[in-house]
């Protein structure tokens, strides 16, 4: 009765990447296979005893029950895991962290890598470890970075404080997009400013790994000598290769707007108004239901093939330095190089392309095939658009499989979806030699501002495409910089005698009143229940609201399908004796919770 | 897919228990590792193979980072849940869905209470849990393990299909007038007959108790008896369940067949179960040179006695000495002449021999202390206690792997008896049995309620069977409706472990409530005060194997001292479509009503 539970700011105690494949014989030591482990300064045999312990133990488990082990708790830290090949990834938090949240942020982690650096067995291949240790170092610092409790919870977006914004910033900032899509080589994009999202055009997962990016070029500065900078526009613009997913770039094909469309017309045709994204609901996000043949088939997709596996940069440069750079512009000297537009590169970086990426012809016509070539379960698949669908349907199921997992939490009965999040996220590293396939990710910085767009790899050699892009964009960016550098930062701390938290599952936003302070000893009783009830509303499906209380505090939960509110209310007797009695004023606060929340542009009715 | 192991420090498997999936799987596992096409290997030896490394490696965990594994999940959903208790590992699995953590977890622990209630307080070291389970004879073994694995078969029916061991709690068939007739007939008739045979071989009764299926008609103890806690109480009729099945959800067509089998004496109509062993907190039977309430107060200083040698090791060995070591230290002071008295007492034995050396070790002016150096004899101290706490207040079990008190003929003749005596009530009885209590809330579709001081609950039937249709009546709804109740007390379960006395949930179409509370004798509800904040891994929440309530009843005692506390829960499922202050107003009432003395003078 005594076993209080201690609140632990740190989000991660232990993070550590294994590769039992450098472990195998009986004189090779636990310390070569450990690629990666947080915190660095963990004395080494420590670090060895942890991986040599729990990889062995999951090891026997998974071999028992013939699957791999995703969580592994011990008395004082819960690890999220994963198993692929021989890696063994292992982020470990404090207990009371919901389950649900230290695996999302193991994905998050995996998905960040995978993104900026391609396939994991791969880029260790390719690089020395302390290089891409730096990298994981980088990534897990940037998603524990300055976050609040709540955003833990989450897992979610840091957005601007829309409440202190004129909303027709934010409807520029959303325009500066769609103008710069214009040009057929732009997929999407965002708008960051200080590294919280104004306007983002793509899926909440893919704007979160753009972010690192754009976080970490703002902590180092522009500098002209980047060979990811480009010189022609003052050291403002600069370019990474990135990977993404099939999944992922199905969705961003999917999106409003006729891309097949775009994709024939030329930059300079004046397209019609499409849909703004900026406050994107259920009903115009785009349904991830959607056809997945038709990303294949489409022109578009084809292109996307083909247009990858001419321009995929040198793998040997791309991973060569601590960030992970384009190869060599093209603009540097002016004009495009000839030979990147023959060139097929003997190491491709993305194995998927690498077996036979012989001509543009030949993959478009083995589009399904080619690209699933490594999956050995996919193995056989024709060239057709029907092969193509079945392989992507498989990627769904495994998605959802792994879902399914990590809610034992509240009950252990049932296990249920994340609603509204599962169908959405995309596949971490479950499999790390799914495909993955390379674009060109574009960053113009205006000081605290940054427009972030995903680039077709060739849009860095089009300089006219460049050009048009920069020169439309950067008048408004400067407008948007001006005016949102003169907001003030939304007034911290609780407003109100009540505190609330509203997730939108669908855009992953939150916003609240509570001071993004950690710890607060008034937060702090509905952080942990907040907690308590995002675990049980992701478990089960069915549950809509609920009202928990505790001697010193009442916290009411509801939710939708694309939301989740928490709310409790300050003051008024909380002296209560537990039994039923309707006066309680616990469950008056569903109706307090309505009421008040409007005004936040909170509507629970 | 199921699976439950104990092993022991060196990683040797004392006891296990698979379904035939969990065996099949084994079985493949093995068959593909071997190689050379040689016959599998004996299934106990696949066991402890495929087990050893998770073993090894747990043991390791706790030596050198003093933390150890509690569970883990494989992608897949199977769930290994692990529990060390002293010097034995304990490892739950489940591979099909049925049970989660929290129920793995549970099972540990009632594995854990079944082998305490049988064999004493051996689970404090493994060398004589060794011993008690897993007899050099292979006979004996299996017969012994085949007891245990059906004692747990049943425990996992009772959890799954009977709602008092959903919430761990006994309850009672609400008849007033024939509860007191059965006491009475119980107390002169039954007992004083038992007790005055000649077969009874030294033995007394110091409780009985008449149960119809699983819910307690009545129930009599001797004055000089101790109390039974639930805990016992509801292992005993677990014990009882496994001599005498009910089978209450078997869809038997024919009633008549039935009937038969049970006017023919093994039905489960009423029986009288002899006590076994008495449970290691408290010993309630006399053997041994010790009688009565005499032997009562040295069992429970033997046991006493055990724990404090037991706590005073595991603190020297995780390298507590001086101040830290002390709590052990001072409780091992406060006992010293105790222990002289009682060691005086049996005369000279090993332990004698033990205890002196002890005492040279830990109080010689200039000895080691309470240092490292005591391990050793303090591991030997707990040891020889735990072994004269099974000699003195444990009947050997002799030829027989299962602890028989009464003689056979002696437990026929209280069958009879009882029989006898309930024989124009059967009838009515099996129909009480599976209509208790019956509701007249419109809206209301299902509740429990809990008095934790007593251990008692009381609810509506949920039985579902072709021909005993509950209140629910039959079907998917009611099965539905099940589903949800056993769901919604693991969720309330999980909220109370973090310190949530009450909770709602709008669950599709349903509403649920949850509340816990406290009075005092009169009748007052008491201010709700913090409860506790247990880790996920704390032991479960209940009174079965470890009595929660009373816990917290001590704790929430504390500021309320000089009153006699009481506590309550509630637990409801409404149609989602009553509107929230009728609902609320229907758990007042049947918060006030259900304990009313009126409706029933025994609670």
């Amino acid at each position: 009765m005594t076993e209080l539970m201690q609140p632990d700011s740190r989000r991660c105690t232990y993070f550590f990447l294994y590769d039992g494949s450098k472990v195998k014989g009986e004189g090779d030591l636990t310390r070569e296979g450990i690629c990666y482990f947080y915190p660095e300064e963990t004395p080494l045999d420590e670090q060895e005893l942890l991986c040599g312990q729990l990889a062995g133990a999951g090891r026997c488990v998974s071999e028992l029950s013939s699957s791999p082990v995703c969580v592994l708790r011990l008395r004082r830290n819960k690890f999220a895991i994963r198993m692929k090949d021989d890696f063994f990834w292992a982020l470990g938090c404090p207990v009371e962290v919901p389950t649900i949240s230290v695996c999302e942020l193991l994905d998050q982690l995996i998905n960040l890598f995978r993104f900026y650096n391609g396939s994991v067995r791969r880029s260790y291949q390719l690089n020395r470890p302390e290089t891409l240790a730096s990298r994981w170092a980088q990534y897990l610092s940037h998603l524990q970075s300055g976050s609040s409790d709540l955003h833990h919870i989450f897992s979610c977006l840091r957005t601007i404080d829309a409440t202190n914004i004129d909303p027709l910033l934010l409807l520029k900032a959303a325009l500066i997009l769609q103008a710069c899509q214009r040009c057929p080589l732009v997929s999407a994009g965002c708008v960051l400013f200080r590294g919280r999202v104004v306007s983002t055009q793509i899926s909440p997962e893919l704007t979160m790994k753009v972010m690192v990016h754009e976080s970490e070029t703002y902590t180092k500065g522009p500098r002209c000598n980047d060979p990811g900078t480009f010189n022609s526009f003052g050291g403002a613009v600069s370019s990474t290769t990135v990977f993404l997913t099939v999944s992922e770039l199905q969705h961003l094909q999917s999106g409003p707007g006729d891309k097949d469309f775009r994709s024939h017309s030329t930059p300079h045709k004046k397209k019609p108004t499409r849909k703004t994204r900026l406050s994107r609901t259920l009903s115009n996000t785009p349904s991830t239901e959607s056809e997945p043949s038709d990303a294949f088939s489409s022109p578009s997709f084809s292109r996307r093939l083909s247009d990858s596996s001419v321009f995929s940069p040198d793998p040997s440069q791309s991973g060569a330095d601590p960030t992970p750079q384009q190869p060599d512009p093209p603009f540097s000297n002016g004009e495009p190089s000839p030979e990147a537009e023959e060139e097929v590169p003997e190491e491709s970086n993305y194995e998927s392309f690498h077996s036979n990426g012989n001509g543009v012809s030949q993959m478009h016509n083995e589009a399904g095939g080619s690209l699933f070539g490594e999956d050995s379960r996919l193995n056989g698949g024709g060239g057709d658009g029907d092969a193509a669908r079945g392989p992507v349907f498989d990627f769904r199921g495994a998605e959802e499989s792994r879902d399914h997992n990590v809610f034992e939490e509240v009950s252990g009965g049932g296990c249920g979806n994340v609603q509204g999040r599962g169908a959405e996220s995309p596949d971490p590293a479950r499999s790390d030699d799914s495909p993955l396939i390379p674009m060109t990710l574009y960053l113009h910085r205006v000081k605290g501002l940054v427009l972030a767009l995903l680039v077709e790899p060739c849009f860095l050699s089009d300089t006219d495409s460049m050009e048009e892009v920069y020169h439309s964009s950067l008048a408004s960016l400067n407008g948007l910089e001006a005016h949102l550098r003169t907001v003030s930062p939304g007034a911290s701390g609780p407003q109100g005698p009540y505190l609330f938290a509203h997730f939108d599952c669908v855009q992953s936003t939150l916003t609240t009143n509570l001071s993004a302070r950690p710890g607060g000893a008034l937060q702090r009783p509905f952080v942990r229940a907040t907690s308590l009830l995002h675990s049980h509303f992701c478990n089960t499906e069915t549950l809509q609201e609920a009202i928990i209380r505790s001697a010193g505090a009442a916290v009411y939960g509801t939710r939708s399908v694309a939301q989740e509110t928490y709310f409790q209310q300050h003051g008024g007797s909380l002296r209560n004796s537990g039994i039923p009695n309707h006066q309680d004023s616990a469950f008056s606060l569903p109706g307090k919770a309505r009421h008040r929340l409007l005004k936040h542009g909170v509507n629970l009715i | 897919m199921k699976c439950l192991l104990i092993a022991s420090e060196s990683a040797e498997v004392l006891f296990h228990w698979t379904d035939p999936e969990f065996q099949q799987n084994v079985q493949k596992q093995y068959g593909a590792s071997q190689e050379d096409g040689q016959g599998l290997p004996a299934f106990e030896d696949s066991i402890s193979t495929l087990f050893a490394p998770i073993i090894i490696s747990c043991i390791t965990m706790v030596d050198r980072l003093r933390d150890s594994y509690t569970s883990f999940t494989t992608e897949n959903h199977h769930i290994y849940v692990l529990h060390q208790f002293d010097e034995c590992l304990y490892i739950a699995v489940n591979g099909d869905g049925e049970e989660g953590e929290c129920d793995l977890r549970r099972k540990i622990y009632v594995v854990k209470k079944m082998t305490e209630v049988l064999f004493g307080m051996v689970t404090l070291s493994s060398n004589l849990l060794r011993k008690e389970l897993r007899p050099q004879d292979t006979e004996q073994r299996a017969r012994l393990w085949k007891h245990l694995q059906s004692l747990l078969q049943t425990y996992g029916h009772l959890r799954e299909n009977d709602q008092s061991f959903l919430v761990e709690a006994v309850e009672r068939l609400i008849h007033p007038t024939l509860c007191e007739q059965c006491i009475e007939f119980l107390e002169r008739r039954l007992v004083q007959q038992l007790n005055s045979s000649g077969e009874r071989a030294g033995e007394e009764v110091m409780h009985a108790f008449i149960l119809v299926h699983t819910k307690l008609l009545a129930f009599y103890s001797s004055r000089n008896a101790s109390s039974l806690s639930t805990s016992d109480l509801l292992v005993l009729i677990i014990m009882a369940q496994n001599m005498y099945p009910s089978n209450t959800d078997s869809d038997d067509p024919n009633p008549e067949v039935e009937n038969d089998r049970r006017t023919s004496g093994s039905g489960p109509e009423s029986f009288y179960t002899p006590e076994p062993s008495p449970p290691p907190d408290r010993g309630s039977s006399s053997s041994g040179g010790f009688c009565g309430r005499c032997c009562s107060v040295y069992s429970y200083l033997v046991s006493h006695l055990s724990f404090a040698f037991a706590k005073l090791e595991k603190r020297l060995s995780e390298g507590q000495e001086g101040s830290a070591a002390t709590r052990g230290q001072r409780t091992i002071h406060e006992v010293r002449g105790k222990l002289d008295k009682f060691i005086k007492a049996l005369g000279p034995t090993e332990i004698q021999v033990c205890w002196i050396e002890f005492k040279n070790l830990a109080f010689t002016r200039g000895g080691p202390g309470f240092s490292r150096h005591l391990i050793p004899s303090c591991k030997k101290m707990k040891t020889q206690l735990c072994a004269v706490y099974r000699q003195c207040f444990l009947l050997e079990s002799g030829s027989s792997s299962i602890p028989q008190r009464l003689s056979p003929g002696l437990q026929e003749r209280a069958q009879s008896m009882v029989q006898e005596k309930l024989m124009d009530w059967k009838d009515f009885l099996l129909v009480k049995s599976r209509r208790n209590i019956t509701m007249d809330f419109p809206g209301l579709i299902h509740f429990i309620c809990v008095d934790r001081s007593t251990g008692q609950m009381i609810a509506p039937s949920l039985n579902l069977t072709e021909r005993n249709t509950s209140e629910l009546g039959k079907g998917p709804l009611a099965q539905f409706i099940r589903r949800k109740v056993w769901t919604l007390v693991n969720t309330t379960r999980r909220y109370l472990q973090k310190g949530y006395s009450t909770v709602t949930f709008r669950d599709g179409d349903f509403y649920f409530c949850y509340f816990l509370w406290f009075e005092n004798e009169t009748g007052f509800k008491l201010e709700a005060g913090d409860l506790p904040v247990l880790s996920d891994d704390s032991a479960p929440i209940g009174m079965l194997a470890w009595d929660y309530y009373r816990k917290l009843l001590r704790y929430y005692s504390k500021s309320h001292q000089g009153e006699v506390v009481k506590c309550y829960e509630l637990l409801t499922v409404h149609l989602g479509v009553v509107p929230a202050e009728i609902i609320l107003q229907h758990c007042r009432q049947l918060a006030s009503k259900l304990w009313e003395p009126s409706r029933n003078p025994l609670l």
